[in-house]
Parts: structure tokens; sequence; C-alpha cells
């Protein structure tokens, strides 16, 4: 009972944050960053822990792999969140891709050999993504001010709860909640793994943005900002490209940008 | 993570020259489908040195960006308090910086290509949105819109968008909390620039 009451207050406000806004769920840049005093020096300590720990992590594990292997981790790692994607699919109203992706879980946990090869995008069944942020943010949820966590970086209130429910709602997690040992020590490698693999994979990138990066915390700030506001309200009626659509004529810009205040 | 830097590198590689005509979207997509379709045969898959696809590729680069509108706008309202003899330096270490950095990682868009998605106006006068998307080895399709702009019938790419990620607006306010943060001053970002290009 109780919990069909949290159910239902959790709903109610979904429900009503999903009427008062017009769509608008993003701040403008120059405004997200209220907190930009304590978010510095955070970046900081992630720079380090990537630059001790992350990084080097990342490079051994490129020494020991081959390309090959590291696709069939990633490919196995892409498999285990498939049942998530379904459940978000469903909270988007799209049944057609959530059975794609029990299909896809399905075939590849299976014919594709616990995930490694994906078997199923060759029937013709396509990757079809959907994360809790992306639901969130379909129901209309605000992103709140830009903040950068310890660790997991750049995030915004409702990305750091939807990436803590995504985390909840792994089967992994699921698969190995009951013995609090196993718990421990699988969990832990599960999410290392996720880390190192992710971190290898943007190599080259972060590399080439902190040789070239004058202020890697502005420009970190800035892409993860634009990238994020391509997940929109329902009912949010702008076109695609509203949101980089900047008026590019170059007085105009600069009066806008004068007050914007930077 | 991956899917934006393999494209964000991919994109910066195919550039090439255009054909003469009033603005018009199907021109401008034509435009870049020339200049990838340059990019993908002469450079990537071209079988000559690396010194002679550096070339190529700064020639491309030059020919299908329009570097002194986006330089402009990069710098933002610096721009206006900048010297003559300032905004020339900064588009030019701009131009060599960007020249330098892509022209080391295009080898990594080898086996990847555009697939043209049509058109969408842009609210600025003369400019188009040309959109297209790279398959990815895994996962979704990343999504890369073209800013084309006409002038005298002359088309330019003046901003590349990846998954929503515009490379003009990131440089605009990297740059511009920079020399904020340098007490407005441009020569401190124009030196830290000319100590990247190597």
């Amino acid at each position: 009972m109780n919990m069909l009451k949290k159910i239902f207050a959790v709903a109610s406000v979904l429900f009503v944050s999903a009427c008062a806004f017009d769509g608008k769920i993003h701040r403008p840049e120059a405004e997200a960053d209220p907190f930009e005093s304590i978010n510095r020096p955070i970046f900081k300590f992630n720079q380090q822990f990537d630059k001790y720990l992350l990084k080097p992590a990342a490079e051994g594990y490129r020494a020991i792999t081959t390309p090959f292997i590291r696709e069939r981790v990633n490919s196995t790692l892409a498999t285990t969140v498939e049942p998530v994607s379904a459940v978000n699919n469903l909270l988007q109203g799209e049944p057609v891709d959530a059975a794609v992706n029990v299909a896809r879980f399905a075939i590849n946990a299976t014919l594709g050999l616990a995930g490694m090869f994906d078997v199923a995008e060759g029937w013709g069944l396509e990757p079809r993504r959907a994360t809790v942020n992306e639901t969130l943010a379909k129901w209309c949820i605000v992103d709140g001010p830009y903040i950068v966590l310890p660790f997991f970086g750049p995030s915004t209130p409702r990305s750091a709860i939807a990436l803590a429910t995504g985390a909840v709602m792994d089967p992994v997690f699921w698969s190995i909640y009951e013995d609090a040992n196993v718990r421990n020590k699988v969990g832990f490698s599960y999410a290392a793994l996720i880390a190192i693999a992710a971190r290898e994979n943007a190599m080259e990138l972060l590399d080439d943005l902190e040789r070239n990066s004058v202020d890697l915390y502005a420009a970190t700030r800035s892409a993860y900002l634009q990238n994020l506001s391509k997940l929109r309200c329902f009912n949010d009626k702008s076109a695609d490209s509203d949101a980089y659509d900047f008026d590019f004529g170059i007085d105009v810009e600069d009066d806008e940008f004068e007050k914007a205040g930077y | 993570m991956k899917k934006f830097f393999a494209t964000f590198l991919a994109v910066f590689m195919m550039m090439a020259t255009s054909v003469n005509a009033e603005t018009d979207a199907s021109k401008a997509e034509s435009f870049v489908k020339d200049v990838t379709a340059e990019g993908i045969k002469d450079i990537i898959n071209a079988n000559i040195p690396q010194k002679e696809k550096d070339e190529r590729f700064a020639d491309l680069f030059n020919r299908a960006l329009d570097l002194d509108f986006i330089g402009q706008f990069v710098l933002g309202r610096y721009w206006r308090t900048a010297t003559p003899a300032q905004r020339k330096e900064f588009i030019s270490v701009y131009r060599q910086l960007n020249v330098s950095t892509w022209s080391k990682r295009f080898d990594e868009f080898k086996g990847k290509e555009f697939i043209f998605k049509g058109t969408t106006p842009s609210n600025s006068k003369g400019q188009v949105f040309v959109n297209t998307i790279v398959p990815m080895d895994e996962g979704e399709p990343a999504k890369v819109a073209w800013r084309v702009r006409e002038k005298n019938g002359n088309y330019k790419v003046v901003d590349i968008v990846i998954e929503n990620v515009s490379l003009a607006i990131t440089a605009r306010n990297e740059y511009s909390a920079f020399i904020k943060n340098n007490s407005g001053n441009v020569d401190a970002l124009i030196t830290n620039l000319k100590s990247k290009i190597q």
C-alpha cells in the first residue's frame, strides 16, 4: 500500500511538471552554471583522478587487448543494458522499440554468446537505445543547473538521478542483489569495466581536447550542455535545429552575447 | 562518447570547393556531398604519402570552411575590441590549429560514410543545415549537421554540429571564458593557441 502511495505521489509530481512547462527544460548556457566556483575544483580533482588512475587503467586495458576483444567487450556491455532500454522505451511510449530491445537481448545473450556478437543487427533488429535521462526529459523534468560530480564528471541534478536509476535497473545489479559479498565484488568490477572501456573509447578525443584546449572546463561544459539539449520534452514543438540555429549575424550576436553576461 | 569523437574528427576532413548558384538548399546539399566525397576519395582512401595527405587536407579545409567568418564568431564580443592585427593573427592561428589537429587523425574515418538526410532551413539569412548521419561500428548512427552559408553564389561551411554540439559555439564559449579570466586580453589567447601548434 505504501508503495502504491509513493508511486501515486511520484506520478502526480510528474503529471504536474508535465503540465507546468511549455517544453523548455534546458537553461540557457550562460545561466546554467551558478556553481562554477565549486564545479571547477571538482573538475580539477577528476582530472587528477583520470591522470593517475583511470587513464593509466584504460591504457593498460588497451595494451593487453586487441581491437577484436575490445569490440566483444563493448558489445557485451551494450547487451546488458538492453532491458534498461526496453523499460525506457515503454515509458517513452515506444512499445515497438521496447520489443526490439527484448528481442535483441534474447538473441544476443544466447546466439550472440553472452552479447559478444550482435547477431540481432544482422537480422535487421537495429539498436534502439533509450536511457533514463531521455525518459525523464520526455516527461518534462527540467535539467537544473550544471554540476560536476566527483569521479562521474559533468552532470545536472536530473542526469545524476538518471545515472543512479539506470544503475539499479541494470540486470547485472539484479542478478547479484541477493548476496552482499558477491554484490560488492561483481558490482565494483562491472562498474570499473564500464568506466575503463568508456575511457579507452574516448582516448584520442580526450587527448586532443586536452592538448588543444585553453580552458578545458569551459569547453567540456559547453559540449555537455549542448549535447544534453537534444533530450526533449514531449510537448516541445520546436525544430531539432532550434537548439543550434543561433544567430550567426555577427553584430546581432555581439549584443546578445553582452546581455548573456560574459 | 565514442560516437561523438569518431564523427568529430571525421567531419573535419571532408571539405571541398563548390558550385556557383543562388542560395538553394539542394545546392548546399550537393556542395557538402562534393566536399565529403573529395575527402574520402582523394585523401582518406588515396594511396599517397602522409605528407601529401596533410597538404591535400589543408587545401580542402581552407576551400570548404569560411574560417574568416567562423573566427569572427568564435571570438565573440572580443572581436570588437581586438585590433585589426590581433584579428588577423587570431584567424591565422585558429586555422592552423584546426588543420594540424584534424589532419593527424582523419585516417580514423576510414571505412565510414555520410548518409544524406535532407536539409533544414536556418533562421539566419542565406544559411541552411545539411543533415547527415554516420553509421557507427556499434549502436545508433551519429547525427552530423553541416551549417552552410551562401555568399555571392559561393557555398562554405560555417559550422558543424555533431549530436547537437556546435563546434563554433563550443569554441566561442571556451575562448570567451579564457579571455575573461585573462583580464580581457586577446593576446593571451593567441599566445596560448600558438604554443599548441607544432
